[in-house]
């Protein structure tokens, strides 16, 4: 690692990991009941993942986020194609969106429940859910915000319709849906969690609701870490897939206004 | 159904006229343009001047069968322009906004060719030669944003030339390119015409470039606009930017077309 590589990981990182070693160790050994030490709580999530069910249940909560986020980028990115590009559906589609989407998606988890029952479908359903409108809209967004330019060009070549969608507007869109699906992996690492805490026997969000009941609080504490890296982890690893996806998107803002020869 | 002309890139084509007939367009009550006349002969080059905002680029929107006019009809061989032909390659002034930035330079040129069936390996086998054609063989793999300006517009000309455009629109192409570029341009637009003898339609602000490179020259004015004069340019195929333009004649048909742009009579 060169110094100036060097001088930039320690200006990202020095704030973090200031505050986890403050955390460590103000907390060590004051062991209060409600706020047990960092150290008692890695170990115990050590524990847990090792030994215990966590990390099946962690496999577990895992699964159904992925199934409901690829149900949402998938549904969310067609429909929300096809809203964006016929104005006819968008007129006809908005009302109805804007009273749907205002439904805070964690209201309808009890009823959900209720009706699907327990086990990974109701949870799945909600996930997919809750993360289908950030998709959705951002992709609508996309759509209409397609240069003109680019539109004629579109149309003064004849693209067919399959083709215009399949090798111009999704692409072209891409950004903003890259941006709807990072707001929903966010969205989604919530309602994973909460869908947990009613009528659910595994799962990382049943751990903790579970330990909170018992009053374990360090196991509580874990569940909550763990939850926290997870978001963390997931955040990065998308980053990198956006820069990776997107990488002539951001190459061409960089040289936008460069012009002549 | 309206491919008339042969294809074949070594042969010459043979494009069909292009008939403007008392076209006029306008916004509400705006008027852009009004009864406006005019025709481009197989294989001609036509310029069409005029001060800025003078409705030159409604009227090549109107050409290319991009929007339809309000009243009167362009014809292309007789056949009524009402949706974009496939005969008609376009040419926009920001290459930056037309070429699509996720696809490669290759890939840009064989889209088209993709919309019209063509199968992968034919349609990137002619693109490849198209951008051999426009200088860009090294670019094939790159991508736009990878590319000078005037590379951006050499691969929009092989893009229009690959989809076998018979007629070539051009909306002030060369208007954001350096000097040296833009000429080095008009000359690469000339060099294919005379290979390939398609017609062409330009529209610019610069009356050097107009008259440099036409076969006539169209001079719109108003508001809304209408020809208000047409001139021949008889210079020959062969131009030369030096040669041409300190040519007596040239410098007369420079200076006529300047005098109607600035409103005096100029004989």
């Amino acid at each position: 690692m060169n110094a100036r590589r060097l001088k930039r990981f320690v200006a990202l990182w020095w704030l973090p990991v200031a505050l986890v070693a403050g955390w460590w160790f103000l907390s060590l050994g004051r062991d209060s009941f409600y706020f047990p030490s960092l150290q008692k709580i890695l170990a115990v999530l050590w524990r847990d993942l090792t030994t215990g069910n966590l990390l099946a249940w962690l496999g577990i909560s895992l699964g159904n986020m992925a199934a409901g986020l690829a149900i949402a980028i998938v549904a969310g990115t067609l429909i929300g194609l096809l809203i964006g590009e016929f104005e006819g559906l968008r007129r006809a589609a908005t009302p109805t969106l804007n009273f749907l989407r205002s439904i805070p998606p964690a209201a309808i988890v009890p009823l959900v429940i209720v009706a699907m029952g327990i086990g990974s479908a109701p949870k799945i359903f909600i996930i997919a859910l809750a993360c289908f409108w950030p998709v959705l809209l951002n992709t609508i967004d996309g759509v209409r915000g397609i240069p003109p330019q680019l539109r004629d060009t579109v149309k003064a070549f004849r693209i067919p319709l399959a083709l215009r969608f399949r090798r111009v507007l999704v692409m072209a869109a891409l950004p903003q849906i890259m941006a709807g699906i990072r707001i929903a992996i966010a969205v989604a690492l919530v309602l994973m969690v909460i869908s947990e805490f009613f009528g659910a026997s595994v799962g990382v969000g049943f751990y903790i609701n579970e330990a909170k009941q018992r009053f374990a609080m360090p196991e509580t504490w874990a569940g909550t870490v763990l939850i926290g890296i997870l978001g963390y982890v997931l955040s990065a690893l998308f980053l990198r897939l956006e820069r990776w996806l997107l990488a002539w998107y951001f190459q061409d803002s960089r040289t936008q206004g460069d012009e002549g020869a | 159904m309206n491919q008339m002309a042969s294809s074949d890139m070594t042969g010459a084509l043979k494009p069909r006229p292009v008939v403007v007939n008392r076209l006029s367009k306008s916004y509400g009550q705006v008027g852009v343009i009004a009864g406006l006349d005019m025709r481009v002969d197989p294989g001609e080059f036509v310029s069409i001047v005029g001060p800025s905002g003078v409705g030159k680029t409604t009227l090549l929107r109107c050409l290319s069968g991009l929007m339809p006019p309000t009243s009167g009809e362009v014809t292309v061989g007789g056949q009524k322009v009402t949706e974009p032909l496939g005969e008609i390659g376009l040419v926009f002034q920001d290459y930056r906004g037309s070429l699509m930035p996720w696809m490669t330079t290759l890939d840009n040129v064989a889209f088209p060719l993709q919309g019209r069936g063509v199968a992968k390996a034919e349609r990137e086998k002619i693109a490849r030669r198209w951008l051999d054609d426009v200088g860009l063989a090294g670019a094939a793999e790159k991508y736009p944003w990878e590319l000078s300006g005037g590379m951006q517009q050499r691969v929009a000309i092989a893009r229009a030339l690959a989809y076998d455009a018979h007629i070539l629109l051009m909306d002030e192409p060369f208007g954001s390119l350096d000097a040296q570029t833009r000429l080095g341009l008009e000359d690469l637009v000339l060099r294919l015409r005379r290979r390939l003898g398609f017609s062409v339609i330009l529209v610019t602000h610069d009356i050097d470039e107009a008259v440099y490179m036409a076969d006539r020259v169209v001079v719109l004015s108003g508001k809304p606009a209408t020809v208000i004069d047409t001139v021949a340019i008889d210079l020959g195929m062969e131009r030369d930017q030096i040669a041409t333009k300190s040519d007596p004649r040239f410098v007369d048909y420079r200076n006529r077309v300047l005098s109607r742009f600035i409103g005096k009579d100029h004989a």
